[in-house]
């Protein structure tokens, strides 16, 4: 008996398996040595290489001996957490239970930066769609711009479940990456005058509890008269937020914090990773969804800062907003907020720029789960 | 130029469009609730019991 019948996936094993089983050992470097999303990276790096090794029983394979499919685990947890959309919308119901909605109260008007930074979403759709790809996988591919991993698998799982890999591995990654993208583009398109605007508002403003009781509700009544189909994501991030609000529930809210947020992601980061396979992943289409994403990623900020400078030209001198705020209209929170605050004090470093930077980015959090209720209401409609 | 692309550009005009309505929505939203619901300084809860009791 050789050697290759004692070990049969040493001789299943291809360049294929081996590049595969490479880019997962990377997603654990980036996630362990960079910190660069580790809750999501590392599962999904450790699942890459779990299902390239051949004939593994993680995933579902044909049993030479019978000709049946014998069910891998991780294609279970597909079909029962990705393909129905529970677990990203469980992590919904974590991530509302984390927002604190009263920055948005204290400078409401930075909400519409939620709106103007998910311009590189649409763009970036046009371009796939330019590129070959039919409208519900160039949608799939745009709403890597909305910097919103758990939207970003319910819209791919809906209409391109055969890109969810690349398009999840873009979607977390670039998200870590807003400390490098951001800045080289927000200083392209601002002087650095601009730069230096300093912002006044409401920043200690103190808001009513009945407020933010009211609000989630408010909103989920108010987005469901408008597009029903969006009730789903925009439903559950509100319930979660209703959880923290109430103040009758806060061993709810603590558990949707942090025990449903923990088994979600590691379950969600390791059955994506079941859609990383060779013959999947290997393909020119990975490098042009990874290309793509970064050029949604560059167009969000890019219409946030333009977005800013247009509001500019209406505002008086002495109550300009920084464009660079505009910026952190995308849903990478708070890391987006961060960086435009120290790059505004680099600038100046008595710019203090985190309030604003904060309000807009909550904005963003809200317009990227928006982004994804339009796509999901009109695409079905349209394609 | 295809239906796909069409359709592409179609689907980003009305999903910019809809996605600043909704938020300009939400902003009266916010206003609305703010001016409903103002802020009042809470009556700390040893003041409640006592009210209680004068009661």
């Amino acid at each position: 008996m050789g050697l290759e019948q004692l070990l049969p996936a040493i001789s299943g094993m291809t360049w294929q398996h081996l590049v595969m089983i490479g880019v997962g050992l990377i997603l654990i470097y980036l996630a362990i040595a960079k910190k660069y999303e580790p809750t999501l990276l590392l599962p999904m790096g450790f699942g890459a290489i779990l299902v390239n090794i051949p004939l593994s029983s993680a995933i579902t394979q044909i049993d030479p001996a019978t000709g049946k499919a014998v069910e891998g685990v991780l294609n279970i947890f597909f079909d029962a957490g990705i393909a129905t959309e529970i677990f990203p919308l469980l992590i919904f119901i974590a991530i509302g239970a984390m927002i604190d909605f009263s920055p948005l109260f204290r400078n409401p008007s930075l909400l519409l930066f939620g709106a103007a930074a998910q311009f590189g979403i649409f763009l970036t759709m046009v371009l796939a769609a330019l590129l070959g790809y039919d409208i519900r996988e160039a949608a799939s591919i745009g709403i890597i711009g909305a910097a919103d991993g758990p939207t970003s698998i319910v819209v791919a799982s809906r209409f391109a479940p055969n890109l969810l890999g690349p398009i999840s591995v873009a979607a977390y990654s670039y998200m870590a990456l807003v400390p490098i993208i951001q800045p080289p583009v927000i200083r392209m398109l601002t002087t650095k005058k601009e730069r230096l605007i300093r912002m006044t508002g409401n920043n200690n403003k103190k808001i009513s509890k009945k407020a933010l009781i009211a609000f989630p509700i408010v909103i989920t009544i108010a987005a469901g008269i408008i597009a029903p189909s969006s009730l789903a994501l925009i439903g559950f991030l509100m319930f979660g937020n209703l959880i923290r609000e109430c103040g009758v529930l806060n061993k709810l809210s603590m558990s949707a914090q942090n025990e449903l947020s923990s088994l979600v992601t590691i379950l969600l980061g390791i059955t994506i990773a079941s859609t990383m396979t060779a013959e999947r992943f290997i393909r020119v289409d990975t490098l042009i969804i990874i290309a793509l994403g970064l050029f949604a990623f560059v167009f969000d900020t890019f219409g946030g800062v333009i977005f800013a400078k247009f509001l500019n030209i209406f505002r008086k001198e002495g109550n300009k907003i920084n464009p660079m705020v505009g910026a952190c209209g995308i849903s990478a929170f708070p890391m987006s907020a961060r960086v435009i605050h120290q790059m505004g004090q680099k600038e100046d470093p008595y710019n203090y720029l985190l309030m604003p930077a904060i309000s807009a980015n909550v904005g963003g959090q809200i317009g990227s789960v928006v982004a994804g209720g339009i796509i999901l209401t009109l695409v079905p409609l349209l394609a | 130029m295809t239906l796909t692309i069409q359709t592409a550009l179609f689907i980003a005009l009305v999903g910019i469009l809809g996605i600043f309505i909704f938020m300009f929505i939400f902003y009266l939203l916010i206003k609305g609730l703010d001016k409903w619901f103002p802020y009042e300084e809470e009556k700390p809860e040893q003041d409640l019991i006592l009210d209680e009791v004068e009661d």
